[in-house]
C-alpha cells in the first residue's frame, strides 16, 4: 500500500548558497549565471551553465550541490544523486548535502541508500521531524520494518494525532504482517483525521485482508463519500460485498470503476463472477477475458473462465483455460541467489 | 446492562435454535497438555535445506493389539548424509498402557529407522491382523512388516518398494495412504511425493542479507505420486503409469481417501504446495481419472495457488458425502470443499466462517473428528509456518494449535486459548494424529513440532455427551476395513464416516472410527464394506468400542 507522494518540499530546501572561490573567472561567471537562472526556476538552462562551469573548473566548490539541486528540481533524481554524492564526499559534514543525497536516492527509489544518507543527516539534527518522517518512509520502502517502526513511533510521541504517521506506521505493521496492530494504527488515523484522503480506504483494505468484509465495506463507503471517483475504493467495496454474500451494489460499483479505469483487473474479475452467477455467461466471459488481458500470469481468471466454459458444456475451451492454469504452476528457473518470496497470499497486486 | 441482557437473549435464542433443529448444544471443548519424551530433530542447518522444515509425520495405532493406541513418531536425519547418524534422529515407538502412559519400545520393535523420514501410513497390508507401517522419507522409504510379537521387519526390498524412479531418481515421499483401489481385499499403497529436491542444485534463498531461509516451492520441479498394487504375496507392483496417477505430477503434501461419489470405489485427493490439487477419481479396473478442475477442487474459489498442506476427506455436514478440509499458510485460508453429491464440490470457506477464522493462521495438519461428541465432526489443526525462525519478523512462524468446532455442519468456531491449546508455547507444529488414548470416550491428539518436544493433548471436555467407536475386521474386504462406510443414526439424526487412516499432514490416525452421539445413549448402525456387504446393527448401546467382523 503506497498512497503518499514524495514530499520533498516538506524539508523546505532552498538553493545552496554560492561559495565560489574559483581561480578561473569564467567558471565562476558561468556558475553565477546558472544560479541566477535556477532562482528564476529555469533549471534546464541553469544546468547547461553549471555544466559549462564544470568543464572549465571541475573542482569548483559548491558547484555539485547547485547542479544536483537543479537536477533534483527537474525530478532527475539519479543525476542529482551523482552530484550530491560528490558534494557529500567533498564536505562530509554537510547536512544539506546528506539530506539532498538522501532525497535524491529516495526519488530514484533507492530506498536503502536513502535511509543510510538520511539517517546520517538525522543524527546531525535529531529534532528535525520532517527529516525523520522521510527517513522512516525510506526504512519502510526498503523493508527495514523494525527501523521504520521505531522512527514512526518516535514521531508519534512528538505528535500523537498525526494521521499520516499513524497511516505509515500502519503500513509498516501491515508489511510486517502484524495486521491487528496495523489496523489499530489506521483506526487511530481515521479517528484523528476522518477526512484524510485514503485513510478509510487503507483501513478498509486492512479489514478486507482480514476477511472482515462488513467493516471493510463500511470504510470503503466512507472513502467514497469523500472521493466518489476513487476507483480502487469502488472496486474493493464491490469485492467486499461479493465476499460477504451481499451483492446489492456491487455490479453498479464495478461498472462505475471500469468506466473510469478499464484496466482494473479485480473489477473485471468480480464483474465476471457476478455475471456468471446471474447466468449472463457471455458477458461474464468478456470480463474474465479482460482480466486475463490485463494480467495473463494470474491463474484466477483462467480458472474462472474455465469453470464458466465447463458449466456451459464447452469442454474444449474449459480444458484450454485449465491447461493455462497448469502452465502457470510450472516451476521457475532457480537463480543462484533469490530473495525469499513471501509464502502466503500477501496483498493483492 | 442492556447490552448484557441482549447477549443473554441471543444465547438463549441460539440454544432454542439448536434444540429446535434436533441437535445437541455444544459442550466445552478443552485439552490438557501431557509431555512425551520425543523431540523432532530435522537437522536444521544455516543452509536451510527444504526437508528440514517438512519433517514430523506420526501415527496413532495399536501395534500389539492390546486395545491401546500407541504412538509412532518419524524423525529426521543428518541432512548432509540423509542417515540417522545419531540416536537423536531415531524414529520412536511408544507403547500405551491404556491410561495415557507411554513406554519407549523402539529398539525392541526395530523401528529406529535409517534415513531422513518424513511421514507414515498405517495399514495391515497382509491381512494378518497386525498393522504394518509404510514410512515415507527423503530419497528413501521403508515398509515395516508387523511380526505380531512386538517386532517389525524391514521388508522394503522384498516388497519391491526400494526402486528409485527411472525418470525422477530418488523421490521425497512425505507419506502415503493404504487403500484398496480395486476392492480385491488387499490394501494397495498410494505414496505422496513432494518436490524434486537435490542438495547439489538446491537454490539459495534469503530472508535478509546473509540470512538464508527455505525456498518457495515454485523453484522446484514437481514429482509424480505413486500407486503400488498389492499382489497378495508380500510384493507390490508399481501401477503408477497404467493407473493414470503418474501423468499428474505435483508437489504433494497431503492425501485423503474417500469414495466421494459413493460408487463403491475409493478415490484419492492430494493437496499440493503452491500448485493445483489433484482429485483422482477411481474409474474401476485399476484406472484413475484426474478430475480436480472438473470437480472444482483444483483451486480455491478465488483461483489462487495456495500452499496446500495436509488434508482430511470426511463428511463434515452429515449428508453422507465426504467433504474436503485442507490447510495452508497465512492469508491463504483453510479451504473447505463441500461435496455437492453430484461429483462436484463447492468452496464454502467463506460461508462456513473458516475464511475469517483461518486468515491469520498457518496450518500443517488438519484432522476431522468429533472432539466434543455432539454429533458434528470438528477440525483439529496443527499450526506453524514453513519458514524458519529467521522469518519471524515478517510472519508468525511459531503458532499454537487450534481446534475448529463444527457448530452445525458447515459453520465453524475457532478455539485456541479457550481450548487450552496455549498451555504450551507456540511452535512450528507439523504432523498430528487423533484417537482416544485413555479410553474415556473423548478423542485426544498427538502433535509434533520442528526442533521441539512433541505434545500430547488429552481431551478433558466436561460435557456428558455419549459416544461409540467401531473397530472393523474385514473378511472379503481388507482386514482393516479401510473404505468401509459407517452410518450411525442416533437421536433421529444420521451421521457418516468411513475407515481411513490417512489424515492430516504425513500422519495416520489408525484408531477405531469414533462417533459422538450427543445425548443419545443408543444408535442404529449400518456398515457398507468395500466388498459390497452391508451389515446393520440396531439399538447399539453407547459408550463402548464395538468390534465388527464382516459377514462372509
Amino acid at each position: 500500500m503506497r498512497w503518499f507522494g514524495d514530499k520533498a518540499a516538506l524539508l523546505g530546501l532552498g538553493l545552496a548558497a554560492a561559495l565560489w572561490a574559483a581561480p578561473d573567472p569564467r567558471a565562476a561567471a558561468e556558475a553565477d549565471a546558472g544560479l541566477a537562472l535556477a532562482r528564476e526556476g529555469k533549471y534546464q538552462q541553469a544546468i547547461s551553465r553549471y555544466r559549462t562551469a564544470l568543464e572549465l573548473n571541475p573542482t569548483l566548490p559548491g558547484l555539485p550541490l547547485n547542479l544536483g539541486l537543479a537536477y533534483f528540481k527537474l525530478n532527475r533524481f539519479a543525476d542529482a544523486a551523482a552530484q550530491f554524492e560528490k558534494a557529500a564526499k567533498a564536505d562530509p559534514a554537510s547536512f544539506q548535502a546528506r539530506v539532498l543525497l538522501g532525497m535524491s536516492y529516495y526519488g530514484s527509489r533507492r530506498f536503502a541508500d536513502a535511509a543510510l544518507a538520511l539517517q546520517r543527516a538525522s543524527e546531525q539534527q535529531p529534532g528535525n521531524t520532517e527529516l525523520r518522517f522521510k527517513l522512516a518512509q525510506s526504512y519502510l520502502w526498503s523493508k527495514q520494518y523494525e527501523a521504520a517502526k521505531r522512527e514512526f513511533q518516535v514521531l508519534l510521541t512528538q505528535n500523537p494525532d498525526s494521521a499520516p504517521v499513524h497511516m505509515l506506521l500502519g503500513e509498516v505493521l501491515d508489511a510486517a504482517n502484524q495486521q491487528e496492530q496495523a489496523t489499530a494504527e489506521f483506526e487511530a488515523a481515521a479517528k484523528a483525521a476522518p477526512g484524510e484522503p485514503e485513510v478509510h480506504f487503507g483501513l478498509g483494505y486492512l479489514y478486507w485482508k482480514q476477511k472482515r468484509y462488513d467493516e471493510a465495506l463500511r470504510e470503503f463507503e466512507a472513502e467514497l463519500a469523500g472521493q466518489p471517483q476513487h476507483t480502487q475504493a469502488l472496486t474493493y467495496a464491490a469485492d467486499a460485498e461479493i465476499q460477504a454474500g451481499s451483492e446489492k451494489g456491487a455490479e453498479d460499483r464495478l461498472r462505475r470503476a471500469l468506466q473510469m479505469d478499464p484496466n482494473i483487473r479485480l473489477a473485471h474479475l468480480d464483474l465476471g463472477i457476478l455475471l456468471a452467477a446471474k447466468s449472463r455467461s457471455t458477458e461474464a466471459a468478456v470480463h474474465f477475458r479482460e482480466a486475463i488481458r490485463i494480467d495473463p500470469s494470474k491463474p484466477d481468471a483462467h480458472y474462472r473462465l474455465g469453470r464458466l466454459w465447463h458449466s456451459m458444456g464447452r469442454e474444449a475451451e474449459a480444458n484450454a483455460e485449465f491447461a493455462k492454469v497448469k502452465t502457470l504452476a510450472q516451476p521457475e528457473r532457480p537463480d543462484p541467489l533469490i530473495n525469499v518470496p513471501g509464502r502466503g497470499a500477501g496483498p493483492p497486486q | 446492562m442492556k447490552g448484557a441482557l441482549r447477549a443473554i437473549g441471543a444465547a438463549s435464542l441460539l440454544l432454542v435454535v439448536w434444540l429446535a433443529a434436533g441437535q445437541n448444544p455444544p459442550a466445552p471443548l478443552h485439552f490438557v497438555y501431557r509431555p512425551i519424551d520425543f523431540r523432532l530433530e530435522s537437522s536444521e542447518t544455516p543452509e536451510r535445506h527444504a526437508p528440514e522444515t517438512m519433517a514430523g509425520g506420526l501415527a496413532l495405532f495399536d501395534y500389539n493389539n492390546d486395545g491401546n493406541l500407541d504412538i509412532f513418531f518419524t524423525n529426521g536425519a543428518d541432512i548432509r548424509t540423509l542417515q540417522k547418524s545419531s540416536s537423536k534422529y531415531s524414529n520412536r515407538l511408544f507403547e500405551n498402557d491404556g491410561k495415557g502412559n507411554f513406554t519407549d519400545v523402539t529398539q525392541k520393535a526395530g523401528l529406529a529407522g535409517v534415513g531422513f523420514d518424513n511421514g507414515v501410513a498405517v495399514g495391515d497390508y497382509d491381512n494378518d491382523g497386525y498393522k504394518d507401517l509404510f514410512v515415507g522419507g527423503v530419497h528413501g522409504s521403508r515398509l515395516y512388516h508387523n511380526n505380531g510379537d512386538g517386532t517389525f521387519t524391514d521388508v522394503t526390498a522384498k516388497a519391491g518398494l526400494n526402486r528409485p524412479d527411472s525418470q525422477y531418481g530418488p523421490l521425497w515421499s512425505v507419506g502415503g495412504a493404504w487403500v484398496d483401489v480395486n476392492n480385491d481385499g488387499l490394501l494397495d499403497l498410494f505414496v505422496v511425493n513432494y518436490l524434486a529436491w537435490d542438495p547439489d542444485t538446491e537454490p539459495v534463498c534469503e530472508a535478509g542479507p546473509g540470512r538464508r531461509d527455505y525456498c518457495h516451492p515454485k523453484f522446484y520441479k514437481p514429482t509424480p505420486n505413486q500407486l503400488f498394487l498389492n499382489t497378495g504375496d508380500g510384493t507390490f507392483r508399481d501401477v503408477s503409469a497404467e493407473s493414470g496417477i503418474r501423468s499428474h505430477p505435483g508437489k504433494g503434501m497431503g492425501v485423503g481417501i474417500a469414495d466421494y461419489d459413493l460408487d463403491g470405489l475409493m478415490d484419492i485427493f492430494v493437496s499440493n504446495d503452491k500448485m493445483y490439487n489433484s482429485l483422482f477419481h477411481n474409474k474401476g479396473g485399476g484406472k484413475f481419472e484426474e478430475v480436480a478442475f472438473e470437480a472444482d477442487v483444483a483451486l480455491t474459489e478465488n483461483g489462487q495457488f495456495i500452499s496446500g498442506m495436509g488434508v482430511d476427506f470426511r463428511d463434515l455436514d452429515n449428508d453422507s458425502y465426504p467433504d474436503i478440509a485442507l490447510v495452508a499458510l497465512d492469508n491463504e485460508l483453510f479451504p473447505i470443499f463441500r461435496n455437492l453429491g453430484k461429483g462436484g464440490f463447492a468452496d464454502v470457506t467463506v460461508g462456513s466462517g473458516m475464511a475469517r477464522l483461518s486468515a491469520p493462521m498457518a496450518g500443517y495438519s488438519p484432522t476431522i473428528a468429533d472432539f466434543d461428541n455432539d454429533g458434528w465432526k470438528d477440525l483439529f489443526v496443527t499450526r506453524g509456518h514453513v519458514q524458519s525462525l529467521e522469518y519471524a519478523s515478517r510472519v508468525s512462524v511459531e503458532q499454537p494449535n487450534s481446534v475448529f468446532r463444527n457448530l452445525s455442519g458447515m459453520k465453524f468456531q475457532a478455539l485456541t486459548a479457550e481450548a487450552g491449546l496455549t498451555a504450551q508455547p507456540p511452535r512450528r507444529h507439523r504432523g498430528s494424529a487423533v484417537g482416544d488414548l485413555n479410553h474415556d470416550g473423548r478423542l485426544d491428539a498427538v502433535v509434533s513440532a520442528i526442533s521441539a518436544p512433541a505434545e500430547v493433548w488429552i481431551n478433558d471436555n466436561p460435557g456428558g455427551n455419549h459416544w461409540i467407536e467401531f473397530v472393523l475386521e474385514g473378511a472379503k474386504s481388507n482386514r482393516d476395513g479401510i473404505g468401509a462406510r459407517i452410518k450411525v443414526v442416533a437421536g433421529g439424526a444420521a451421521q457418516y464416516n468411513h475407515v481411513s487412516f490417512a489424515a492430516g499432514y504425513a500422519s495416520s490416525s489408525a484408531g477405531p472410527v469414533h462417533f459422538g452421539l450427543g445425548q443419545s445413549n443408543t444408535a442404529d448402525v449400518e456398515i457398507r464394506w468395500p466388498s459390497g456387504t452391508v451389515q446393520q446393527l440396531k439399538n447399539v448401546a453407547a459408550g463402548r468400542v464395538i468390534r465388527i467382523k464382516e459377514t462372509e
